[in-house]
Order: structure tokens, then C-alpha cells, then sequence
């Protein structure tokens, strides 16, 4: 990993689909080791910052960079610097969900017998361990957010991406979740989250960024941000809500 | 080049044992076919056609052709299938988030449909020794006519799963085009016997080349030269793979 200061670099990214603007010229960094908030309304540009991050989409210009590896260019080593815990449940409906984590491992150059301890301690850790050996349709919408969680950790990630990881779990997984991402960012790492509750983004992060219709419209310290104010009230009034 | 051993022999890992859990579909199915065409042309009327210019019996002149033939569907079946099931499910985020090269992300997933491909392959040919067929005459012809020809179409597999927009159109290519080019390749007649004028057409059929490598490996009776088969198996084999990568590279139809 580059001693770089900066665990994400993005500077003039621009993104198309055909004629439509995803993102405008956006530019920001984050530190290592920050908790990020990247807020936005839906079709803000979050998801679509995220997948060109994480090398699922291309784009027409700007550089975006992960510990200063080009995403491009050196996109070998930025993507083992990265978890994404994605929005959807997409996996392999032919693996268990200890294989699935045992192979996803092996991707990122782990031997089978690491790779498993590892899919066995973090399928214990979020209270999957019972299930290792079911396919992951049997599992409850909770239970497969978990497991996308623990499939973006399998690889023990410098930089963690977690795209509305809390939507639709109920409390007492919202608080385990969050306990984890507080956990994961004192050892070091960094994350990088969005999501749609104001009160999970004031509570976890450090730094928030807003976007809207794709230009960064807010980015700095919480503190900086919100001033006396509640994040929905400073959220409202940067992305003209009413 | 390989730089990440583990994760590539990972992703091949995985696309064996794809396959291997629902064999009763990817495997025996196949086999089971080639042995019934074995029984019904090969012995039942085999043995009643006079077949004396090929220089071989009908029964051993259609085992190289049925081994081609299911050696071509299975392994474009087996990439075709897991790739375009990746993509329909989102699954192949998997891999598109993971430190592979894109060389080694289509080497991985190639390992699936060479496997396949031999496997069922090898089967057919064992069945047809138990029906009386000679020991191949060749036998490093065949290994590396059944691993170049199942080369080929693994990444024709991927070809088509990155274009194919639904299932019908993912076996669109293998019915209207592989298909009956096999067909006409050469896998259940000689081709010197066709009029003068299809003989010719057929030189311009790649499947007439694939079908005569194995011919020649297994019975050592060709309608073309060896070298000449090798070499365009060989040819076709590099062109699709380097096409796979640079479709993988540029995310065509993987990276929106």
C-alpha cells in the first residue's frame, strides 16, 4: 500500500449515460483512516461515485484514485485495498455461503486453509455460522445483509464501501452493524458510507460529502457541516428538498 | 501473464466445481446421447453401410465426430451459462471487484469449459471402447486437439454470454450457427464423397478443420492434413481468447 494521505482521490470525474450528467466535474478526497457520509437524494450520484471507485463502471474523464493507485491504470492493486458491500443480494446460487466466502477470498490471492478460518470467523461474528453450510436463498433479507458485509470484509480491506448497509434491517442488526463499522474504523481502516437515515450518518461518520443531480454541493468535517443545525435541516437545504 | 496464482486457480476452482455439483445436467446427459448415436448408427446401421473408401467402419468414423460435437456444445455451454447466469444475477461483481487481470479473469472461467469439455469428451471416447472401438492411434493429437478445440469454444461461450441480452439469445449462436456447422463439418459423413463444389464450401467451415484433428488423432484417417488442422485450431484458439480479454478489459456489457 502507498503512503498516501488520502485513502480516495477523486479529482474532475465526469460520468455520462449517453446524454445524461451521473456526475459533473466532482472532486474530493478522503483521509485514511476518516469515516465518510456520502448523502445524496436517490439518482444523486452515490451509487454511480461508487461503481466508478470500485472499477464497476467506466467514465469518460477525470482520476480516481485509492492510496494513490490509479483505478485504471493500477486497478490490480487499488481493488485489494477495497470491500464493497453492495446494495443487492447478488450472489452465486450454486455456493454455500461458507464457498462463497472461501472462494471470494481466493480471489484476492488468500490459501484455502486462511480463507476458510476467515469465512468461519466473520460467519461467527454476524451470527451466520449455523447457516455456512445453506445456499444463500434460504437466508432472511437480515441474514444476507450480513452476508454481503462479510463478503466485503473477507479480504480484510483497507477502505470499506457500504452502500445503504442498514436499509431495511431492524434494530437490533442496525446497532450490530453499526458497533462493527465503529470497531473496523478505530483498527485503522477507513469507511466510506451512504446511506438514506441522517441520524445513522451524524451518529458514525467524521466527514460528510453531499451530492446532488451529480455535483458535490457540501463536503467537510461533521462539525464544519452542521453548525448548530440537524443534518435533515443542512440536507434539506443544499438539495433544494421541500 | 499470471500475477495472482491463487485467485486464478480460485475462480478455475470454482468454475470445476460448478459444474461437478449438477453433473446429472452437465455430464452424463451428454455422454448419454453420443452413447445412443454410438448404438444406433454406429452398430445398428453402421454395420450395414459399406464404408469401405474411408478406410475405417462407419461406427469408428462417427465416434471422433460425436467427441467433437459434444466437446464443442458442452464447453460453449459451460462459459456461455456461468457467465451470462453472473451477469443476470449481478454475481459477477464478484469478480469484477476482485485483483484479478482481466487475462486471468477469462482464464478462470475458461478452466470451467476446458474441464467440461474433456471430461464429457473423454467419456464418449471410453464408451465407444467398450462398444468395440480401437484404442485412439494418437493420443497427444487428441489431448491437444480436445484442449484447443474446447479452448475455442469456451471463450466463443463468453463471446456470446457478453452479448446475449436474455436465454434466448444466449442459445441463438449454438443452434443456428455451431450447430449445423459441426453438422456439416463433417461429423457423421466424409467430406470427400460430397460433389466437388460442397467439398470446396467446406474448406471455408472452421468446424471442418476441429472435426478432422480428432478424426485423425483417434483413427488416424483424415480428409485434410494434420498440420493443416493443428494450425487453424491453433489460430482460431489464440483470436477468441485475446477477443475475450479485450471484451473483458473494455467491460463490454460488465462495466456500465
Amino acid at each position: 500500500m502507498r503512503d498516501s494521505k488520502f485513502a480516495i482521490e477523486i479529482k474532475n470525474l465526469s460520468k455520462y449515460y449517453g446524454n445524461l450528467a451521473a456526475l459533473k466535474d466532482v472532486s474530493f478526497q478522503v483521509k485514511r483512516g476518516d469515516f465518510f457520509a456520502f448523502l445524496g437524494p436517490n439518482g444523486a450520484g452515490k451509487t454511480t461515485t461508487i461503481n466508478v471507485l470500485t472499477g464497476l463502471s467506466n467514465y469518460q474523464s477525470g482520476d480516481v484514485r485509492i492510496f494513490g493507485y490509479s483505478t485504471t491504470k493500477d486497478y490490480i492493486q487499488a481493488r485489494r485495498l477495497v470491500g464493497l458491500c453492495a446494495q443487492e443480494f447478488n450472489f452465486d446460487p450454486f455456493l454455500t455461503i461458507r464457498n462463497l466466502l472461501v472462494f471470494q477470498a481466493g480471489y484476492f490471492g488468500i490459501l484455502p486453509p486462511k480463507a476458510k478460518r476467515r469465512a468461519d470467523e466473520l460467519l461467527e461474528r454476524f451470527g451466520l455460522y449455523e447457516k455456512r453450510n445453506a445456499k444463500h436463498r434460504t437466508l432472511s433479507g437480515g441474514m444476507k445483509k450480513r452476508l454481503l458485509l462479510c463478503r466485503a470484509l473477507i479480504h480484510e480491506p483497507e477502505i470499506i464501501i457500504l452502500d445503504e448497509p442498514t436499509a431495511g434491517c431492524d434494530l437490533e442488526l442496525k446497532f450490530q452493524i453499526w458497533n462493527y463499522l465503529k470497531e473496523l474504523n478505530q483498527e485503522g481502516k477507513t469507511i466510506f458510507l451512504t446511506t438514506h437515515y441522517m441520524e445513522e450518518a451524524e451518529k458514525l461518520c467524521k466527514t460528510i460529502g453531499i451530492i446532488n443531480s451529480g455535483n458535490i454541493v457540501r463536503i467537510g468535517e461533521k462539525s464544519q457541516i452542521l453548525q448548530d443545525k440537524s443534518l435533515q435541516d443542512v440536507f434539506i437545504e443544499v438539495t433544494g428538498l421541500e | 501473464m499470471i500475477t495472482n496464482p491463487i485467485g486464478t486457480a480460485s475462480l478455475a476452482k470454482r468454475e470445476i466445481f460448478r459444474f461437478l455439483s449438477v453433473a446429472t445436467q452437465t455430464v452424463f446427459p451428454a455422454i448419454l446421447s453420443a452413447s445412443l448415436f454410438m448404438f444406433i448408427f454406429g452398430v445398428a446401421i453402421g454395420n450395414r453401410i459399406d464404408f469401405t473408401s474411408a478406410q475405417v467402419s462407419y461406427f469408428s468414423f462417427i465416434v471422433p465426430g460425436l467427441m467433437t460435437m459434444h466437446l464443442i456444445s458442452t464447453s460453449y455451454e459451460n462459459t456461455s451459462f456461468s457467465l451470462f447466469l453472473g451477469r443476470w444475477h449481478n454475481h459477477i461483481q464478484e469478480l469484477l471487484l476482485s485483483p484479478l487481470s482481466y487475462f486471468e479473469m477469462v482464464l478462470g472461467l475458461l478452466a470451467g469449459g476446458v474441464m467440461r469439455g474433456v471430461v464429457v469428451c473423454t467419456g464418449i471416447y471410453l464408451v465407444s471402447l467398450m462398444f468395440g472401438n480401437f484404442p485412439a492411434l494418437h493420443p497427444l493429437y487428441l489431448l491437444y486437439f480436445m484442449v484447443m478445440v474446447s479452448v475455442i469454444f469456451s471463450c466463443i461461450g463468453m463471446l456470446a454470454a457478453l452479448w446475449a441480452e436474455d436465454f434466448n439469445m444466449l442459445n441463438m449462436w449454438n443452434i443456428y450457427l455451431i450447430i449445423p456447422l459441426v453438422l456439416l463439418g463433417g461429423v457423421f459423413h466424409p467430406v470427400h464423397l460430397l460433389p466437388q463444389i460442397v467439398q470446396d464450401i467446406s474448406l471455408f467451415n472452421p468446424m471442418f478443420y476441429l472435426v478432422q484433428g480428432i478424426r485423425y488423432s483417434v483413427t488416424g484417417v483424415s480428409d485434410i492434413s494434420i498440420v493443416i488442422s493443428a494450425l487453424v485450431t491453433l489460430v482460431m484458439a489464440a483470436v477468441f481468447f485475446n477477443v475475450a480479454v479485450f471484451l473483458f478489459k473494455i467491460g463490454y456489457k460488465l462495466r456500465t
